[in-house]
């Protein structure tokens, strides 16, 4: 028997469209090539090493009995008629979480430095809406059920303004979160 | 995997077995969300009464692990912190000045005041600089099991230093 042996132990991600290969890469182009010469030599094509990263293989089949040529196999996570149902909300709430994050890490030494009531009421709403998210996380991670999760958030709604409300308070009728900490260290 | 490029190169199966097309082109969406499933997951195992299998009691604790857990903590704990703080601010009468001055009647020494500044600092210095790695992290970088260790160590010794710095001054 002269059988064809492909070894390719590499990891390939092929998305095949319908109609015509051009838009494939060169080891698929091979591997698709290899398919239908063993198709015209009636013969199998044995891959030999296929890692289990191998996410797909071009699919052979003949089109209309006649003319062997890969057909379409939308092989991937989200096939393309899966459309529209993806919303961006929860990554864009991750990039926000991340660049909050950094803004109260610069807000520090600038609190040291030049501290006064516009830092003040910066560090009061970052410092509340970190730990906002922060505990929002806590909750995603060990509260479930819809009525807990309800609950749960409508609490840490509540405790996040009664936050907030109270360092501007203590912002705007006391001596302020820089001065705070300052005469907090005086002594 | 092997098996699915030899089934289908195989001849006579061209035309009449095209179920691989079928099964990647008529492929449909599920119906329900990912947060429908995963509580559907929950109240299905909860209302089960399913036994949980161990998994932080047994397993063994690493340095990553532990220094995870204690962002978290130390997280929780800042806030609850800030927002007792605030709570005070609102409900109590006397303004700040006259609080701290009756705290430090109070007080049992330099020692006191020493340590409950050391309190303060040791969980804001080791939640800043481990957010640090964390956004390191999202960076992609440092993941390596060494780096991970390695950065670790250093967020521990960065905290130590920095906590015992704020503590004497």
């Amino acid at each position: 028997m002269n059988e064809v042996y492909l070894i390719t132990p590499v990891t390939v991600n092929v998305v095949v469209h319908p109609g015509n290969s051009s838009d494939l890469g060169p080891l698929e182009k091979i591997m698709a090539a290899l398919v239908r010469i063993s198709a015209v030599c009636h013969r199998g094509v044995r891959p030999l090493l296929f890692r289990s990263s191998l996410l797909i293989r071009p699919v052979a089949a003949q089109k209309d009995r006649d003319c062997p040529y890969l057909i379409s196999a939308k092989i991937h996570a989200t096939p393309s008629n899966y459309a529209g149902s993806g919303s961006k909300a929860a990554s864009l709430h991750w990039t926000g979480e991340r660049v909050l994050s950094a803004v109260l890490l610069g807000m520090m030494p600038f609190a040291y430095c030049y501290p006064g009531p516009a830092i003040d009421y910066s560090l009061a709403a970052a410092l509340t809406l970190h730990g906002h998210w922060g505990l929002g996380q806590v909750l995603t991670d060990y509260v479930h059920g819809d009525f807990k999760v309800k609950m749960a958030s409508a609490g840490l709604f509540v405790l996040s303004t009664v936050t907030f409300a109270g360092l501007c308070y203590f912002n705007y009728h006391d001596v302020g979160i820089c001065k705070a900490v300052a005469l907090l260290w005086s002594k | 995997m092997a098996l699915l490029l030899r089934t289908v190169a195989r001849q006579g199966l061209y035309s009449s077995r095209s179920q691989f097309g079928v099964v990647y082109r008529h492929a449909v969406p599920m119906g329900t969300t990912a947060k429908e499933e995963m509580n559907k997951f929950w109240a299905k195992n909860t209302g089960l009464n399913r036994p949980i299998s161990p998994h932080i009691s047994i397993y063994r604790w690493s340095i990553p692990m532990m220094m995870s857990i204690f962002h978290r903590g130390t997280g929780v704990g800042l806030s609850s912190g800030i927002s007792a703080f605030a709570v005070a601010a609102l409900v109590l009468p006397e303004n700040y000045p006259h609080y701290l001055d009756l705290i430090h009647s109070m007080s049992y020494g330099p020692q006191f005041l020493a340590f409950s500044k050391f309190a303060l600092a040791f969980p804001m210095a080791y939640h800043t600089f481990n957010g640090i790695r964390h956004l390191i992290w999202d960076f992609g970088k440092g993941f390596k099991v060494p780096e991970v260790y390695r950065s670790g160590y250093v967020v521990i010794a960065l905290t130590v230093l920095t906590s015992v710095a704020l503590a004497a001054m």
